[in-house]
């Protein structure tokens, strides 16, 4: 357990030697002992081709390792911050939300068009999501940024969840996503009730959502 | 029934009734729901005219199903208020959510309205049931009584309730033309029985410029 909330929008991360943790570049608050920071020019784990497929889907963050031994602080643009434990599953989140993560956890870049088709791709340009989205599979804890607060909604195979786009955060599990419209007439003629397009997540799982409509 | 998840996500469980909130506010819900836009004001003819002529227009929509909906707003905070037949005065701007049995309107608050930045009318919510106001940071609600008047700095206020009579006072001196004022030339007052709602950050007011 490499991260503990210090209050709801610090994290404080422990590093031992010979274990890595990946963190956004300048979102270290204060460390003590000896750790180094080093700028990660792949943006993360994998070869030169994982380092080509984020430039190339627009999921590279400015990342850094994170090494030594000590204690580190994270946080960043005053957002809360939330940690999710992951016990093998894979979490899927925007690479902008990712505060830091541990070193054990493989990191990797998923088509979100491969998921529901044509919708998919709508859902991307929609939602301003992009048609790619990072995963991070293994064990080892994630810190996720979010604007106002995480809560957790399970979803199981009986009650799929829908979330506002906006809203999302992460989700975890066996889950399938899709865009669901609810547009009808009311948003042809402008009435609109701001509510045009959901995320569809069914399966079973956990979906990650923040008490506000807007992104980082 | 209105619950609240934190104290930034009100959580509703609806089954079949209607939920009257904020346009765009839904961030999740499980189950089936329908949106549908409203407009704010007040129902019918009558409710479309004080719109049209008060600015007040609230852009509402009516959240209809069963399951459990969640609702949020850039991350304000969010008080629960219970009205038994009483009426709640609030900024359509700090108004997120009503429950099936209130009813919403418009009314004149005069000079009060200007000197919140917020217009001349403000939105009334009467009935039987749960509101949900949103507030920048956690709000307290101040009791006045009779004996206990209270006075509020306008950028502050954000919702009254019960029999309570409101009037403006200012303390404009000669000092506040010459530049030195201490930042609370005006303040609403408030005498009679009830509650106010009053939030821990002020908006941009008139007032507080001078």
């Amino acid at each position: 357990m490499a991260f503990r909330e210090v209050n709801s929008k610090m994290v404080e991360a422990t590093v031992l030697p010979g274990q890595r943790l990946f963190s956004q570049r300048g979102a270290m608050l204060a460390y003590q002992g000896e750790v180094s920071f080093t700028p990660n020019l792949q943006g993360g784990q994998g070869g030169l081709m994982s380092m080509v497929g984020r430039r190339v889907t627009g999921e590279a963050t400015p990342l850094m390792t994170v090494e030594g031994s000590g204690t580190v602080f994270f946080g960043h643009g005053g957002h809360h911050v939330h940690v999710i434990h992951l016990t093998g599953d894979t979490l899927y989140v925007e690479a902008d939300r990712l505060l830091a993560f541990e070193g054990t956890l493989r990191q990797g870049t998923m088509f979100m068009g491969s998921q529901g088709g044509v919708m998919g791709l709508v859902r991307g340009q929609v939602t301003g999501q992009g048609l790619f989205t990072t995963t991070l599979q293994g064990q080892g804890s994630v810190a996720v940024m979010a604007h106002g607060g995480v809560f957790e909604i399970p979803i199981t195979p009986q009650r799929p969840v829908h979330v506002d786009p906006q809203a999302y955060v992460a989700h975890h599990g066996e889950v399938r996503n899709k865009l669901s419209t609810a547009i009808g007439w009311r948003e042809m003629v402008g009435r609109g009730s701001g509510e045009a397009f959901q995320l569809e997540l069914s399966g079973s799982g956990t979906v990650y959502v923040q008490a506000s409509e807007e992104k980082l | 029934m209105f619950r609240l998840q934190g104290s930034k996500v009100l959580a509703v469980d609806m089954t079949g009734d209607t939920v009257k909130a904020k346009n765009g506010s839904m961030v999740a819900y499980d189950g089936e729901m329908s949106f549908k836009k409203l407009s704010g004001g007040g129902e019918g003819l009558r409710g479309m005219v004080t719109r049209r002529l008060t600015g007040e227009q609230m852009a509402v929509m009516e959240v209809k199903g069963h399951g459990t909906c969640w609702f949020a707003d850039r991350a304000s905070e969010i008080n629960l208020v219970g009205l038994q037949g009483d009426k709640l005065y609030v900024e359509s701007s700090n108004l997120l959510a009503t429950d099936a049995g209130l009813r919403t309107g418009t009314t004149f608050t005069g000079l009060r309205g200007a000197s919140q930045g917020n217009g001349l009318f403000t939105t009334t919510v009467e009935g039987h049931g749960q509101a949900a106001i949103m507030s920048d940071g956690p709000a307290v609600a101040l009791r006045v009584a009779p004996q206990y008047p209270l006075i509020v700095d306008p950028g502050a206020y954000i919702a009254h309730q019960g029999d309570v009579r409101q009037s403006f006072q200012s303390g404009v001196t000669f000092r506040t033309f010459l530049g030195e004022g201490g930042g609370e030339a005006f303040q609403i007052r408030f005498e009679g029985d009830g509650l106010v709602y009053v939030q821990p950050s002020e908006r941009n007011t008139i007032a507080g410029d001078l």
